[in-house]
């Protein structure tokens, strides 16, 4: 126990300034829902052209990837079962564009294991296109403890270290059903990044699911949101489940679409509406609206929408 | 955090099921490897292992389901085995046979994963074949069949192999009591949530209340009237006196529910009529587009129960 604090007092105080030069990048700005309306970019028709239009509605991957930067990848892999993880042609289009604009490397990191990228066909897609695959385990050692700017539930998050060594973090999830707090999209999708020991400090201890364990947990997300800021997300909304989630199989919902946006709970808000959710009754985009991480009211969100 | 679960040796675990007199034979090896039930290379024509199994026992749920293992320890989970299959033309299945602690916690997560929009299936307890997925319950094992896409061939494919795992099975078991409860006339059967706990009640109906949900279980269904009545079982006259007056309290302190003129009906979030009616050892909610009728259905409920 002396040990670990030891270390955690080492990021804090003697790397602190370097951690937060190598960290800076990632964080969110708290002001984020101050600016000018969000757009949001919604392509239409299949997986890969989906993508690919919802991000040119954004003005083009250009505006996120610089040349030759280091592009870190979030799909989702949590079940292999249909409409559960991110679509892998929504890989493959969002690794071409990244070269197109120049991307240096391109990995997709997780410490999810190596089965579940198989299983997915999301790992055949990197092999093929010349992206890396980043596996780590779950060992507390490869997470960097970084301190929640206006935490509230969660104090520290604990991300993926090896995020520090990439330029750009593209965040990648499927939007489904979850069982537990209704729904899942880009806010929730940063807990495939964080260590699942700190994950696990999300549900109370004997969880219940009443709205006091849900708004801990949705607090959670809010707060891992804070600290780590994704420069792009962009939503596999083509086919997913409405029921049985996060993990299926469940009722399959199909509008075909590719959502993305720099602003998490605009693109979260539109994605629950996607199958007649409210953003407000959503406690995650609720909160993440209420403490600045974005905009969750669709009327002040400019949306690009077009088939591809 | 997850509640504790120690997975107990197969001999010990045998043991305590033989004193507790709680898993007959005839639903298999207890105690034993759940891969017992799975469908080798000979049983189902077509169809052949495609690698081998994985059994999960216990908290090792959570490294299986990710995310999701929650609602299956509400119910009451013991160990899954897992298994795929493949056919001569490529096309592939998922098996994961489930077994629960109880008939009742199988039944109960049979009727939380299926939609009820799928076609029924005489299989054991009950079946639903849905357009790329099959459950079916028997005794204390929930059996889910995913395939990959939904073409004829995959669906054939998904029947043939639950056919197989069913007969392994072999007895099966009752459904919970309080599920024969909901009144026959104009219930929709497919439509049947068991609950065991808060949970499966948040999604079957949220009554966005933290206190005063401590029943025992509970099942909803829904009526071609347009109804859907919820029933709660609590342990005791005593405890059920207790959470109705804590439930309440929370729903008077607003948010989700609204007043109404009439004693004991709110209006919910989403604009329906949510009647409740207390009796002695349930306490029936009834929603609905109109208030008398909901209040018609949750007061015979709750006086049907006696």
């Amino acid at each position: 126990m002396r040990r670990e604090i030891g270390r955690r007092e080492f990021f804090r105080t003697s790397a602190g300034a370097g951690l937060t030069l190598a960290w800076g990048r990632f964080l969110a700005v708290p002001a984020e829902a101050a600016a000018k309306a969000p757009v949001v970019g919604v392509g239409i028709g299949a997986e890969g052209e989906a993508a690919l239009k919802a991000v040119r509605l954004l003005g083009g991957m250009r505006r996120f990837v610089p040349k030759g930067a280091k592009v870190a990848l979030l799909p989702n892999v949590q079940s292999r079962h249909p409409g559960t993880f991110t679509h892998p042609e929504v890989l493959r289009a969002v690794v071409r564009m990244c070269k197109k604009a120049g991307a240096g490397e391109i990995n997709a990191l997780s410490w999810q294991t190596a089965k579940q990228w198989e299983d997915t066909g999301l790992k055949a897609v990197l092999d093929a296109e010349g992206a890396g695959l980043r596996i780590f385990e779950r060992d507390e050692s490869l997470f960097t403890p970084l301190a929640v700017p206006g935490g509230v539930a969660l104090k520290e998050a604990r991300p993926l270290a090896a995020l520090a060594g990439h330029d750009v973090l593209i965040n990648m999830p499927i939007t489904k059903d979850h069982a537990g707090n209704k729904f899942t999209g880009a806010l929730k999708n940063l807990m495939g990044l964080n260590s699942p020991a700190s994950n696990r400090t999300f549900h109370r201890p004997d969880w219940q699911t009443d709205p006091e364990a849900i708004a801990h947990l949705d607090q959670s997300i809010v707060d891992l949101n804070k600290a780590v800021r994704p420069a792009l997300n962009i939503v596999d909304a083509t086919e997913f489940i409405v029921s049985n989630g996060p993990f299926g199989p469940g009722q399959l919902f199909r509008p075909r679409k590719v959502v993305a946006g720099t602003d998490r709970v605009a693109v979260d808000a539109y994605c629950a509406s996607l199958w007649g959710l409210e953003p407000k009754d959503i406690v995650q985009i609720r909160k993440g609206a209420e403490q600045g991480l974005g905009r969750m009211d669709l009327d002040k969100v400019v949306i690009r929408e077009e088939d591809a | 955090m997850r509640p504790k679960r120690r997975a107990a040796p197969a001999l010990l675990a045998a043991v305590l099921l033989a004193f507790a007199g709680g898993a007959p034979a005839a639903w298999g090896p207890a105690g034993g490897p759940l891969r017992a039930y799975l469908p080798d290379a000979r049983a189902v024509p077509g169809w052949a292992p495609d690698g081998g199994p994985q059994e999960f026992e216990g908290e090792d749920l959570f490294a299986y389901i990710d995310g999701g293992a929650e609602i299956y320890e509400e119910y009451g989970f013991r160990r899954v085995a897992v298994q795929d299959y493949k056919d001569g033309g490529g096309k592939s299945l998922s098996l994961e046979v489930f077994e629960m602690e109880t008939p009742a916690a199988a039944f109960g997560m049979f009727t939380f994963k299926r939609s009820g929009r799928g076609r029924s299936l005489a299989l054991g307890g009950g079946g639903e074949i849905e357009s790329y997925y099959l459950n079916f319950w028997k005794g204390r094992f929930l059996v889910t069949l995913t395939g990959f896409d939904e073409t004829p061939g995959t669906r054939a494919g998904l029947e043939a192999v639950a056919a197989a795992v069913e007969t392994r099975i072999g007895d099966g078991g009752e459904a919970p009591r309080l599920a024969g409860l909901l009144p026959g006339r104009g219930l929709r059967t497919e439509s049947v949530k068991y609950v065991r706990g808060r949970l499966g009640l948040a999604n079957a109906y949220d009554l966005h209340a933290a206190r005063g949900l401590d029943f025992a279980e509970a099942v909803k269904g829904d009526y071609e009237d347009g109804t859907a009545l919820i029933v709660l079982a609590y342990a005791s006259p005593q405890a059920l006196a207790s959470a109705w007056a804590e439930l309440r309290g929370e729903i008077a302190r607003g948010g989700w529910f609204e007043r109404t003129d009439a004693e004991a009906v709110y209006r919910d979030g989403r604009g329906r009529f949510a009647a409740f009616a207390p009796g002695p050892e349930v306490l029936a909610v009834a929603l609905g587009a109109d208030a008398a009728a909901a209040r018609r259905r949750a007061e015979s409920a709750a006086a049907g129960t006696r």
